[in-house]
Parts: C-alpha cells; sequence; structure tokens
C-alpha cells in the first residue's frame, strides 16, 4: 500500500499544482483554468442515450420547477447566472438569458453539458453532471427552457 | 383480533420511536420546524427522524447548547431558499445542558431500520489528494458545499449544508448510505445523483469524515 500512495501523491501533488487547486471554489485562480480533457471517472462513463430529441419537446410548468428546483441554485431564480452559489465558484454560471453566446452554442452541446457535465463540452467541471438525476426527455425541455430564456437559436 | 392488536402495538412501538421514547422533543415542540416522522409533510428545519443514524452525538450535545450556521442560504424547504444569502441566520432554540442531554439521548434513537454499516479503511495521503481533487473538479461537489482549502481556509458554494465539520458532526456509515441512495432519506434532494462506484463512494466518505474544524486556519 504504500508504493501505490508514494505514487498518487507524486502524480496528483504535480495535478494539484498545474491545475488541482483550480477546483470550483477559489475565485483568484480563475486564470489557470485551461480547458483539460475529462478524468476517465464514472461521471463521464454514461451512455449518451438518444440523441435526437423526440418530437415535439414541449416546456411545461414542470420543466420550470425542475429548473427552479437544481439549476436556480447555481444560475438564479431568473436564468441570469446569480444564483445562491454564483459568487463561490470560479467560473461564473452561464447566464441563460444572454443570447450572445448561447446562441453560438448547439441544443446538443446544451444536452451533453446538462448530462454530462461541463468538462464534456469544454467547459468548467463547476457545471455538475445531471445525467442520473433527469430522465433524457426532461434535458431535452431544459434545452427548450434555455431556448426560451434567451430567446435565442443556434445560429 | 386479538393478534391483530398485538402486532398493531408492535407496528407502532417499532415504527414510532417518537412516541415511545421522545417525550421532551414534544415538549419543547422541535416538530414545529422538524420532522420526526417519514410520513410527515416537509418543514423547514432539516429531518430529525433518522438523527441516530446521522449525527455524532457528541455534536449533537454541543449544537443544541449553542447552534451554528450550517446552511447559509437557508434549508431547502425554505420558502425563500434561493433567493438570499440570510443574513441574520434565523435564532435557533438553545437548550440548557441538561435538556441538550436528554434530548441528544431521544434522538440518538430515532433510527431507520436496517440501514448497512460500512467499515471503511483510513486514505493514505495519496488518496486524500486524488479525492480532493475530484470533489473539486471531477464532481464539483465544491459548487454547493462548503469545505477546507490547502490554506485551511473554507470555501465553496452555500446551496448545500456546509461541510467544513461533517467530520465531528456526521456518522460515516451514513455519508456512505447518503452518497449510495439518498432517497432513503429524502425523496425531495437538491443534490445531483451520483452513480459512484463502491470504490469511489467509500473513499469520498472518508475524504468527508477528514473535514474538521480543528483543520481551520
Ligand atoms: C453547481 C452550480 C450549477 C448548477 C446547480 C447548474 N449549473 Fe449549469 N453551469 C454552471 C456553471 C459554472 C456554468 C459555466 C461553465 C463554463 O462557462 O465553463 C454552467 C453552464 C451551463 C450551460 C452552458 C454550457 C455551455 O455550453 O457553455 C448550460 C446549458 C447549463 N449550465 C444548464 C444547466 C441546467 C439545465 C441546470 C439544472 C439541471 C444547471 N445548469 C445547473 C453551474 C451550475
Ligand atoms: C423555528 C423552527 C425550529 C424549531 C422550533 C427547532 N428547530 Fe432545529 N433547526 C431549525 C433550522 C432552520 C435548522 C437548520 C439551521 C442551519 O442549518 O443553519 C435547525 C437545525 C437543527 C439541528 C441541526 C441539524 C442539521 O442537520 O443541521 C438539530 C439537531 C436541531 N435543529 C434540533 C432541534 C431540536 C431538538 C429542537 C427542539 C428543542 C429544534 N431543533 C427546534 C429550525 C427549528
Ligand atoms: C447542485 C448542488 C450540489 C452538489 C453539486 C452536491 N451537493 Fe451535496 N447536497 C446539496 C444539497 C442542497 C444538500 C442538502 C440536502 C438535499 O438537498 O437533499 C446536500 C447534502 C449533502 C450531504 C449531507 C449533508 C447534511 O448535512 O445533510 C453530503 C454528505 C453531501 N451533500 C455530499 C456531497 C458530495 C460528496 C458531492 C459531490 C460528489 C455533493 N454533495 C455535490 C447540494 C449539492
Amino acid at each position: 500500500m504504500i508504493k501505490p500512495s508514494l505514487k498518487f501523491i507524486f502524480n496528483y501533488g504535480i495535478l494539484m499544482l498545474v491545475i488541482g487547486v483550480s477546483g470550483c471554489g477559489e475565485k483568484k485562480t480563475e486564470k489557470n483554468i485551461t480547458p483539460k480533457p475529462p478524468l476517465k471517472t464514472e461521471s463521464q462513463t454514461l451512455e449518451l442515450g438518444e440523441e435526437v430529441a423526440p418530437e415535439p419537446v414541449v416546456v411545461t410548468a414542470k420543466t420550470r420547477e425542475t429548473y427552479q428546483w437544481y439549476c436556480a441554485q447555481c444560475h438564479g431564480i431568473k436564468g441570469k447566472g446569480d444564483g445562491i452559489n454564483a459568487k463561490f465558484l470560479t467560473v461564473p454560471p452561464r447566464n441563460h438569458t444572454k443570447a450572445e453566446y448561447l446562441e453560438t452554442r448547439t441544443d446538443e452541446q446544451f444536452f451533453k453539458a446538462i448530462k454530462f457535465g461541463g468538462l464534456s463540452v469544454g467547459r468548467a467541471p463547476c457545471m455538475p453532471a445531471w445525467g442520473n438525476t433527469l430522465k433524457d426527455s426532461t434535458i431535452h425541455e431544459l434545452v427548450r427552457y434555455i431556448r426560451e430564456l434567451c430567446q435565442c437559436e443556434a445560429l | 383480533m386479538k393478534k391483530f392488536y398485538h402486532l398493531l402495538i408492535i407496528g407502532w412501538v417499532l415504527y414510532s420511536p417518537k412516541f415511545s421514547h421522545a417525550s421532551l422533543i414534544e415538549e419543547k415542540n422541535c416538530s414545529a420546524c422538524h420532522r420526526l416522522s417519514k410520513v410527515e409533510k416537509e418543514k423547514k428545519g432539516p429531518d430529525l427522524f433518522y438523527a441516530g443514524n446521522k449525527y455524532q452525538d457528541t455534536w449533537l450535545e454541543e449544537y443544541l447548547q449553542n447552534p451554528v450556521t450550517l446552511r447559509k442560504a437557508g434549508t431547502i424547504n425554505n420558502p425563500d431558499f434561493l433567493k438570499r444569502e440570510l443574513q441574520n441566520p434565523q435564532q435557533h432554540p438553545i437548550l440548557n445542558k441538561n435538556d441538550a442531554l436528554n434530548i441528544t439521548q431521544e434522538l440518538m434513537l430515532m433510527t431507520l431500520p436496517g440501514l448497512p454499516e460500512e467499515k471503511i479503511n483510513p486514505l493514505t495521503k495519496g488518496q486524500i489528494a486524488k479525492t480532493k481533487y475530484e470533489f473539486e473538479r471531477t464532481f464539483s461537489c465544491i459548487s454547493c458545499h462548503q469545505s477546507l482549502n490547502l490554506a485551511g481556509k473554507p470555501r465553496g458554494g452555500i446551496s448545500g449544508p456546509s461541510l467544513v465539520n461533517a467530520g465531528n458532526r456526521l456518522k460515516e456509515s451514513w455519508v456512505a448510505n447518503w452518497l449510495k441512495n439518498p432517497k432513503i432519506f429524502s425523496n425531495k434532494s437538491r443534490m445531483p445523483v451520483y452513480k459512484m462506484n463502491n470504490e469511489t463512494r467509500l473513499r469520498f466518505t472518508k475524504f468527508i469524515m477528514t473535514l474538521k474544524k480543528e483543520n481551520l486556519r
């Protein structure tokens, strides 16, 4: 048990030095965030499931409730990226009402970000993976809801 | 018919520890804010019907005399949850030493039957470093929970309970069960469900147990 642990200390020591301290909770290391290939862990080894949204995807009161229950913790009650956790995160939660950036992202990218987390689409890990919490159909609805919030479509 | 009544009484004793033991808790009206059984409607304080599984008795005794804020954004069932950070966290009732001791004993008897006990080996330094990394990045636990950074300062989000003193507050086995199946305790959680493999789950459990306020600097 001692040998591998030394190796861990070494490997992770280096990792921590380079990027480790730039988790999701420390502001000052913001500039150190480099898109990193995701570590291979359970959260990344989910199946991608059906890629195409079953037609038609309708945003219902339930969709909004789901957003309020889970997403508003970081993205804010109105989706403006100002939830109560926002100021403690290294990378600010995306403002879901701003079209300029969101129209450069596709629905598939949104779907993937929500299901597998920020790392899966080259964004920050502070955006958690919801694939074990929400059904694919719910995630498709949330993508539509975000499109409603930004009043924008992918360009 | 007689048998039926016997069953009823046995069932009552087994499933309603609050009636059989918790007299002081009732007297102090703790159930105004805390659920003492799972069938009640959600209340604004955290659930206590499995307090005996979840908390360390020394922590409970201290908390009841000297409550500290663990949820800066309020509890998840609070109507104001998410609206703002609490400026003046609501005053928790404060108990004297004697009542605190007695209520702690009552709380320790409130348990869910049949929770598996898990025995976990201590972590190596390497495993701690690895888990810390995953806690902060891969699984982004830190986005919602305060923990300690390398400098011994609290950091992290506030929508989940602070884990800064989790090692003195929570029971190891409870944490392992929570990470495996939060539904046992709550149908309405705001935390993402993580399907960790066993090795990772137990490593995370043990890591959480290393977080203690003595390590604050
Ligand atoms: C713990 C905080 C947190 C929670 C909870 C959260 N997010 Fe995020 N989210 C973030 C952060 C931080 C980013 C920004 C990542 C970046 O820009 O690198 C983000 C980004 C996003 C993006 C944009 C990804 C992109 O392509 O840039 C989408 C879409 C999104 N979140 C949807 C959701 C949905 C839907 C939920 C609820 C199911 C949710 N988020 C819950 C923190 C969170
Ligand atoms: C007015 C509502 C209210 C009453 C009455 C009340 N509590 Fe609480 N209690 C709360 C809230 C809210 C919290 C969470 C505070 C926080 O997390 O910062 C809490 C937290 C606790 C905790 C810590 C649990 C945890 O997970 O953080 C214990 C133990 C507790 N209460 C026991 C009691 C007992 C015993 C009584 C009766 C003597 C009681 N409470 C009466 C509202 C109440
Ligand atoms: C999106 C926010 C969020 C993320 C990410 C998150 N949690 Fe939580 N967690 C919560 C909330 C909110 C609670 C309070 C109970 C609830 O909502 O069911 C909680 C409760 C807990 C508890 C029980 C604490 C208590 O005192 O009741 C533990 C332990 C815990 N989380 C550990 C973790 C770990 C480990 C991770 C990462 C693998 C994690 N959490 C990720 C929001 C989060």
